[in-house]
């Protein structure tokens, strides 16, 4: 029988099968579900932090990343984006606002990776309603690692939220609230901070229940440069609930556009929008 | 539509492999008259997103280079974020048969699609969950096509029927919709076709 033997010995002939072309372990596919990729391409979230914190910006510099998002199936323009992006002086890193996959399979989170890796500067991600699909949750969390996660680099306190509440049909938990707030009220020793997530508040597959929470949360969060979101594939800059807070929506990668986002001060910012 | 168009394509093979025996089995094997929908093979098969684990069962027609395997696949939550079953309906087509030996022949292209169903996904799309149209593809049906190629071996004639039974060891690489519809998207080159295959090991033995 092939099976059980076989899997167990494919790790010791991986190198050989590689060298014959054959990447037959990877290829050994138990389903689309199925998340399991080689080591380097797990925990990817944790890996770029590290390679962001291995180049702190200095006190008082402005901070410059990349805004984007949705770039589910859109191979072509990923190679172009990086392409551009890495024409770019002085971006620290780049952010995907979500829909990495379109399918919420392994394979395709990998497939992007494995284009956004030739970028000169790490990347980071926040989970899109597409990468929830299926068995999604569970490849995201395994390829890229937290669905809720922050990070403080250049003064500035980025928090990523997991927004998609549709996916989980609306249980009242997602965006997690009782997560969030917390990480709004402490600014970690940052200036200012930045909140993102994948779908915006404005937007009907947001759970309607924790919307005017949220939002309200949002209002109320110190030193907040904007929101920024994903979700809409049009971008747009605008303050929807007039309460004073920006909310930043990004291209999708088929738009053929990202934004070069600078930041400093206590909460100024610029934002250019760059076509590829 | 592709769905529906493969479904029906499948279960008219079905229907038509059902309707009527396979003259050519009834001819070669006189001394035992197996009924109809007695398989011909048992099939236990890794990977071609049919599993990590698949075994089932199938049948031959059209002098055996016709081939139906129903297949029941397992893939354990710690390789798929959850316990996955799956159901799945392969067609193949094998044109060649190749004596390498009295003992040994190789069967050096087959050619199939395949059809599954998952049971067991995290996010299960409830009734309600989207819109219709939300989302265009199914998270839990998939089909694709398969290439593949075989070595067979003959065992000693068996005294009831005086044939041999055959042992079987294939593979085959394949992909899905999903992935297909993630290459035909990007017509520059940004997937290469390597990157879409899958790979099936497995084993039939005639019982």
């Amino acid at each position: 029988m092939p099976s059980l033997p076989f899997l167990r010995r494919c790790s010791r002939v991986a190198p050989l099968a590689a060298l014959l072309g054959l990447a037959g372990c990877d290829m050994l596919e138990f389903s689309p579900n199925d998340h399991r990729v080689p080591e380097e391409f797990t925990n990817l979230t944790q890996k770029n932090l590290a390679k962001l914190q291995a180049k702190p910006l200095p006190a008082g510099d402005t901070l410059r990343f990349v805004f984007t998002g949705d770039s589910q199936q859109f191979y072509d323009e990923a190679e172009a984006l990086v392409a551009s992006v890495n024409q770019q002086p002085g971006i620290s890193f780049l952010v995907v606002a979500g829909d990495i996959s379109d399918f919420g399979l392994g394979r395709e989170m990998r497939w992007v990776d494995e284009k956004l890796r030739r970028l000169y500067m790490p990347y980071v991600t926040v989970v899109g309603n597409h990468d929830l699909v299926g068995n999604g949750r569970e490849a995201y969390q395994h390829i890229f690692g937290a669905l809720d996660y922050s990070f403080v680099y250049g003064e500035t306190k980025f928090t990523m939220v997991d927004t998609n509440g549709r996916e989980y049909n609306f249980n009242g938990q997602v965006p997690n609230l009782g997560w969030l707030r917390p990480q709004l009220a402490s600014l970690d020793g940052a200036r200012r901070q930045v909140v993102i997530s994948h779908v915006p508040p404005t937007n009907e597959d947001f759970d309607p229940a924790l919307r005017a929470p949220y939002v309200q949360s949002l209002r109320e969060a110190r030193g907040l440069v904007f929101k920024m979101n994903g979700h809409n594939h049009s971008s747009s800059i605008s303050q929807p609930f007039n309460d004073g807070v920006t909310y930043v929506n990004s291209d999708a990668f088929s738009e053929r556009h990202y934004m070069v986002v600078t930041v400093w001060g206590d909460k100024q910012f610029r934002i250019k929008r760059v076509a590829f | 539509m592709k769905t529906y168009l493969l479904s029906a394509f499948l279960l008219a093979a079905l229907g038509a492999q059902a309707a009527g025996p396979p003259d050519t089995a009834a001819a070669r094997r006189p001394p035992v008259e197996h009924p109809w929908y007695r398989p011909s093979h048992l099939v236990l098969q890794t990977g071609g997103g049919l599993g990590m684990v698949a075994g089932g069962a199938g049948y031959e027609f059209a002098k055996d280079r016709l081939e139906t395997d129903v297949l029941i696949g397992y893939v354990p939550k710690r390789y798929a974020g959850s316990t996955l079953s799956l159901a799945s309906l392969k067609f193949m087509y094998s044109p060649f048969r190749l004596r390498v030996t009295e003992q040994v022949q190789v069967l050096p292209i087959t050619v199939g699609a395949y059809f599954s169903y998952t049971h067991g996904t995290v996010n299960d799309e409830i009734k309600g969950q989207y819109s219709s149209d939300y989302y265009w593809f199914s998270t839990d049906t998939r089909y694709g096509p398969l290439v593949g190629g075989r070595v067979t071996y003959l065992t000693a004639p068996v005294p009831a029927t005086g044939l041999p039974r055959k042992v079987s060891f294939y593979y085959e690489l394949g992909s899905n919709d999903l992935y297909l519809a993630s290459y035909l998207n990007n017509r520059n080159g940004g997937l290469g076709i390597g990157q879409l295959l899958t790979l099936a090991l497995g084993v039939k033995a005639d019982f």
